[in-house]
């Protein structure tokens, strides 16, 4: 076991790991935030995105003690249900979720492409989200809610 | 699409926000794998690296030392312990066939669980696994359903003699005169390739036994937890009553999830034998490779036609690959709804087909969106392609010219089918003005001497939705089943035995409750997937849930409603039979009705509650003759443009359009999403996707590298036209949870062919990926110049 | 698919992560782990140990001798991507990165590892060895540099001993007076693993004439296959003139020195050569 210090969502955290847990499984299961979901375990869905100094990363190909010294945020320090983030509120708006497991991801990935390019076009918006996977959607109204969020961000 | 109202009355046919949306949008959702508990741990299992062998020896001494190994398992360990075989009871012709919930002595797939570790993390156990020693006498592979008919195959199930698992025929008395007589004749072969479904949730289920009750919770990511709850009782020796199924938030299923799995029994088993909570979480290997596949069927076709381009005659020998086969009704099932649907909605006059399921040593094939209509619609609509090409005659003159007329209706298909769809015509002309298709003929035409390889692609589909098993499996059934009670704050809490795995039932159903009972939208909450909440339910598949779960709400809110009105009315309030209720006055009636009895009206029963079990009620043999499987049926008409890159194979799909007549919409912008999302599986499967394996049965799909989904770029907005027509069925609901995925196959490949014909090229599978297409482009001798050439 | 047992180091000096490496026959570099880590939850890969590279001080851009620009082997794909001193420095570089994954992959994928790892259809081995950069390598015996067309030697090996670790890449300065470069791929799923890709940089005199070609593909072999040779016939291509004799003559150079690949990848390297040397006399304000 090693021990491994870092910042989640905010607090600061100290956990003994095992080197070859991956920080999906810690956020999981030993910080019981499983809001961010595994859907391959190889880094191909996306599903598992979370945030590492602000920038998205793919939690399940980060070893929770190479994350250590640095800061994570996850999904759920993203909106709640009651306030949702902006993000949050166009994908309920223009229908970006069925099933809801690659949504989280998804999120932190919209925020992530907003914050380079505040009003992508539909092209850019589906490039952006080529590393995630979705089933369900058929896409349709995660690119639609994404070109909506970039035209109501037009001075 | 449509885009969600943030405040509406949320009636029947309006788009509320989904109830689902803050919980799912903010990590909030609780999938299978989020339950974790203080007591929980975790299982592996051990899964044959052969395709076919006999287990000559299983040494699980070692792993069992492993420390963080609570307990290691085989087959004879599960029988000891009171386990039974999982057994199909199909009857004849289906061979008999049981599985053990591990394989015993032989297995059968590269995959096929053969052992099992209990540990204190997924890791652990797989530690363990790799010191599980395994003896295998190989025997022959059999991969391929032609191969497996083979004479000098080997045997999967000796005592059967052969390889086909279950056979069957039908045919119209003229088929053979029909045939020999036609005008003009062709022969064909066609295939829907093997593919996945791959939800990305993997399947899993979780088990914990109460020593004090005598009960196993299992936590299931199942479509029918009813259903499952049966087969787990079965197989863990246990009353049903002893057993509570939960399915939580599912993450798609698609029907992949609506299988009763041996892992499902085996956590079942092993939480009563440790004593402890334990989790069974299927990854992406075991999804890909163990679990459950699925189309996999050859089909070879003679039609028969005239002049005019009417199909005379259609016989069709469906070869169907199960793999290892049962799975219960759902692993024939698809076959046998192929061969019920090949006619679709057309009216050929004499048909006939032959079905023969094969057993090979790959991985078992059942369940997936659509469940055998792909392929039925798939070999109708090139056959509806093959003879307009034949006849130099526009596709969609040939799809009128054999389309059910207008009258009468229901339409009785040759082997009993039972039409209720609207007018078709109509829907075609909609879909060539909506569509553009005079316009996008024009645009292929000039696109060709620009050099430009646009194709134009249909597919008019009448599809079965809301089907019936009982004829088949010989139980299951075909009902469904919802509780709705008014609480004495005049809220409504709706149950049912339907199972949402993101198509938004909880909304949805709560939008026809809310209409039928009179009261607000947000006064009604509904929910699904717990066996200690509804007595039995039938889960969610087969486009089954508006027609029988919103049957049966209407049912329930019906009674509920009436009690209301009697109650109001003997109290002098104002309760209109039908429509709105002010909140007040539901308030007032509930508390009443709940906590005043001396005020209720005589004979009238206090509360404010009822169930119903619904059946829709048109399926069985039907008083003509023959037997009519669906309750209902849905149309969609749909027409795809593509351009294609003959250098690379690249397909771009440029344009997508659907009529559909779903019946009375509930939720417009959940049934484009629905469409949108099936339509988005059919991309790929016609362009994307496929479940390989080498001649000697190892699966070559382990990752999402090698199995490769749409992505966003991939897939196109499809814009849908609604044009309700009520159906039959109470509340004039159909289903179209599979429509997409039937459709866009059959469109896509059309298109392709569409696009490459000057070339000659033909397609004959719903296989048509980038290094297909180059394959067929080089044997035609087309070469790009490079001095002109760019990526789509 | 969780990893086997493995132990986890983090040094905090080149010395000692070589000394962790050079103490154990299987411990391995830990860089971005976007290659690797999928390797280990497959148990595929089984190292005893990792040596974590990500606190050297490897994140480095900065000017070498002659105009060349050392770029640290711990640099992470997305600073590529986003700095504009890659961009005016190495173009080629900047066009192939943003095709490496996606931005959640580059955020922690490094050059470096990208180089190590020698997956045969990446494209930053390619473009370093089209460039003829220099990698430095960094082992017990001391320091020595690799040509970077000369680094893999085929399928997911490299030249580099196993306690050897990659400190920076030299990427030799733009030539010019002007200069064009293009980075061309194709997969069935844009962003997915190449099929096949092709990188072109060109040197240009004031006039526009191309004086120098620096290629490679990937896709053909299991290592980058330098294509700057085989391309010689666009030197001396003048602006303005028309490209389609010289472009058909790029595929068949191409194709040619692609001989004894698969039949597809040696047609798509062929039209991908063709397209890239276009794009890259565009980039370079060339009309072609």
């Amino acid at each position: 076991m090693t021990a491994v210090s870092l910042e989640v969502n905010g607090a600061a955290v100290d956990l003994d790991v095992d080197p070859r847990e991956t920080l999906l499984d810690v956020v999981r299961h030993r910080l019981g935030l499983t809001g961010t979901h595994g859907g391959c375990e190889q880094g191909a869905c996306g599903a598992c995105t979370v945030l590492l100094d602000g920038d998205p990363v793919r939690s399940c190909l980060l070893l929770a003690v190479a994350a250590g010294g640095h800061r994570v945020t996850t999904i759920e320090a993203v909106g709640d249900p009651g306030h949702l983030h902006p993000v949050q509120e166009a994908l309920s708006r223009y229908h970006g979720l069925q099933c809801g497991y690659c949504t989280p991801g998804m999120v932190l990935t919209v925020i992530d492409l907003l914050a380079h390019n505040p009003h992508p076009d539909e092209g850019q918006a589906r490039e952006a989200l080529a590393g995630n996977l979705c089933r369900c959607t058929g896409y349709a109204g995660l690119v639609e809610a994404i070109v909506a969020l970039g035209a109501a961000g037009r001075p | 699409m449509t885009t969600v109202e943030a405040r509406s009355a949320g009636a029947v046919g309006t788009s509320p926000r989904r109830r689902e949306d803050p919980r799912l949008l903010t990590g909030r959702g609780h999938y299978l794998a989020d339950h974790d508990t203080a007591d929980l741990c975790h299982i592996a299992i051990l899964r044959s690296t052969a395709a076919h062998a006999r287990l000559a020896s299983l040494e699980v001494a070692e792993a069992a030392r492993l420390p963080g190994v609570l307990a290691v398992v085989t087959a004879g360990d599960l029988v000891a312990a009171g386990a039974r075989p999982l057994d199909h009871l199909l009857g004849p012709p289906a061979k008999p066939l049981r599985w053990g919930v591990l394989a015993d002595e032989r297995v059968r797939f590269v995959g096929e669980p053969i052992a099992a570790v209990v540990a204190t993390s997924r890791a652990v156990a797989e530690d363990a696994l790799e010191l599980i020693e395994v003896d295998y006498d190989d025997l022959p592979p059999v991969v391929g359903a032609e191969a497996a008919l083979q004479p000098g195959a080997a045997l999967l199930y000796p005592e059967w003699g052969t390889n086909e698992f279950f056979h069957l025929e039908d045919a119209t008395p003229g088929l053979d005169a029909a045939l020999a007589a036609a005008p003009h004749r062709f022969t064909e072969r066609f295939e829907s390739h093997r593919v996945v479904g791959l939800p990305l949730e993997g399947q899993g289920a979780q088990g914990s036994w109460d020593p004090g009750t005598g009960r196993l919770t299992l936590l299931s990511s199942s479509q029918q937890p009813h259903q499952l709850r049966t087969v787990v009782a079965e197989v863990c020796g246990l009353p049903e009553t002893a057993v509570r199924v939960i399915s939580p938030d599912i993450g798609g299923g698609f029907g992949n999830k609506q299988h009763f799995s041996r892992e499902e029994c085996l956590v079942g088993l092993l939480a009563r034998m440790t004593g402890r909570t334990v989790r069974w979480s299927q990854d992406r290997t075991e999804s890909l490779t163990a679990s459950v596949h699925s189309r996999a069927q050859v089909h070879h076709v003679e039609a028969g036609y005239d002049d005019d381009g009417r199909v005379l005659a259609l016989r069709v020998r469906v070869l169907s690959d199960l793999g290892n086969p049962v799975l219960y009704f759902s692993g024939i099932g698809p076959a046998l709804v192929t061969v019920s649907t090949l006619s679709g909605g057309y009216a050929i006059p004499e048909i006939g087909w032959k079905l023969s399921c094969v057993a090979t040593s790959t991985c078992p094939v059942g369940a997936y969106r659509g469940f055998g209509q792909p392929e039925a619609h798939f070999t109708t609509e090139r056959v509806m392609d093959l003879v307009a090409s034949s006849l130099r005659l526009d596709p969609l003159v040939v799809r009128r010219r054999n389309l059910l007329p207008d009258r009468p209706r229901p339409w009785r298909g040759r082997f009993g089918q039972r039409l209720d769809v609207g007018s078709l015509g109509p829907q075609v002309d909609e879909l060539e003005r909506v569509g553009s298709y005079a316009e996008w003929r024009a645009r292929q035409a000039s696109a060709r001497a620009d050099g430009r390889w646009v194709g134009l692609g249909v597919s008019t589909l009448v599809q079965g939705t809301a089907p019936n098993q009982h004829s088949t499996a010989g139980r299951f059934g075909s009902i469904e089943m919802a509780s709705i009670s008014v609480l004495p704050d005049g809220r409504a809490e709706v149950r049912v035995g339907t199972k949402s795995q993101g198509q938004a039932h909880e909304t949805s159903l709560a939008q026809i409750a809310a209409d039928a009972l009179g009261l607000p939208l947000e006064w009604v909450t509904v929910a699904d997937g717990d066996t200690d909440a509804l007595p039995y339910g039938q889960g969610t598949w087969g486009s089954r849930t508006m027609v029988m779960a919103g049957g049966a709400v209407l049912k329930a809110a019906g009674r509920v409603r009436a009690q209301m009105a009697a109650i109001g009315s003997s109290l002098g309030l104002d309760v209109p039979a039908l429509g709105p209720l002010s909140p007040e006055v539901a308030r007032e009636i509930a508390r009443v009705a709940w906590w005043e009895q001396d005020r209720l009206p005589p004979g009238a029963d206090p509360g404010l509650s009822a169930v119903a079990v619904h059946d829709a009620g048109f399926t069985g043999d039907q008083p003509g003759g023959g037997h009519n499987h669906d309750d209902t049926y849905t149309t969609a008409m749909t027409l795809v443009a593509v351009e294609v890159d003959p250098a690379t194979g690249q397909v771009r799909i440029l344009d997508a359009c659907c009529v559909l007549d779903c019946g009375v919409v509930v939720n417009p912008t959940v049934v484009a999403g629905q469409l949108q999302g099936g339509f988005a599986q059919g991309v790929g499967v016609a362009l994307l996707e496929e479940v390989r394996y080498s001649p000697e049965g190892q699966p070559l799909c382990s990752t999402l590298l090698d199995y490769t989904i749409p992505t966003a770029g991939d897939v196109p907005v499809v814009r849908v036209a609604l044009r309700p027509t009520p159906s039959d069925v109470l509340g004039g609901f159909r289903g179209m949870g599979e429509t997409g995925i039937i459709a866009a196959p059959a469109a896509i490949v059309g298109a392709v062919e569409d696009a490459l014909s000057p070339l000659g090229v033909r397609l004959r599978s719903t296989r048509a990926h980038a290094a297909d297409l180059r394959a067929l482009v080089r044997a035609a001798g087309w070469v790009p110049d490079p001095a002109t050439w760019s990526p789509l | 698919m969780k990893p086997p047992p493995l132990d986890y180091l983090r040094p905090a000096t080149v010395d000692e992560a070589i000394a962790a490496l050079a103490a154990d026959e299987d411990a391995k570099v830990l860089a971005g782990g976007q290659s690797l880590v999928p390797l280990l939850a497959l148990r595929l890969a089984r190292p005893s140990r990792l040596v974590d590279i990500c606190d050297l001080g490897l994140e480095g851009v900065g000017e070498g001798k002659e105009g060349s620009i050392r770029v640290g082997a711990g640099v992470r794909q997305r600073h590529l991507e986003l700095d504009p001193a890659i961009r005016t420095a190495v173009p080629l570089l900047a066009d192939a990165v943003g095709q490496v994954g996606y931005p959640s992959t580059r955020n922690r994928g490094t050059l470096g590892g990208s180089l190590a790892h020698a997956d045969p259809v990446a494209e930053l081995p390619v473009v370093a060895a089209a460039l003829g950069a220099v990698a430095v390598a960094a082992g017990p015996s001391g320091t020595r540099e690799i040509p970077c067309a000369e680094l893999s030697t085929g399928w997911f090996s490299t030249v580099l001993d196993p306690a050897e670790l990659l400190t920076e890449v030299r990427f030799p300065a733009v030539a010019g007076p002007r200069h064009g470069a293009a980075w061309r791929e194709w997969a069935p799923r844009a962003h997915d693993f190449a099929t096949a890709g092709v990188g072109v940089a060109l040197d240009l005199d004031a006039s526009g004439t191309c004086t120098a070609v620096h290629a490679a593909a990937c896709g053909i072999g299991g290592s980058p296959l330098v294509l700057s040779d085989a391309l010689g016939s666009v030197i001396g291509f003048a602006a303005g003139a028309d490209p389609t004799a010289l472009l058909r003559s790029v595929a068949t150079a191409a194709r040619e020195a692609a001989a004894g690949g698969e039949e597809d990848q040696v047609e798509l390297v062929g039209l991908l050569a063709a397209r890239a040397v276009a794009d890259a006399l565009a980039s370079a304000g060339v009309a072609a």
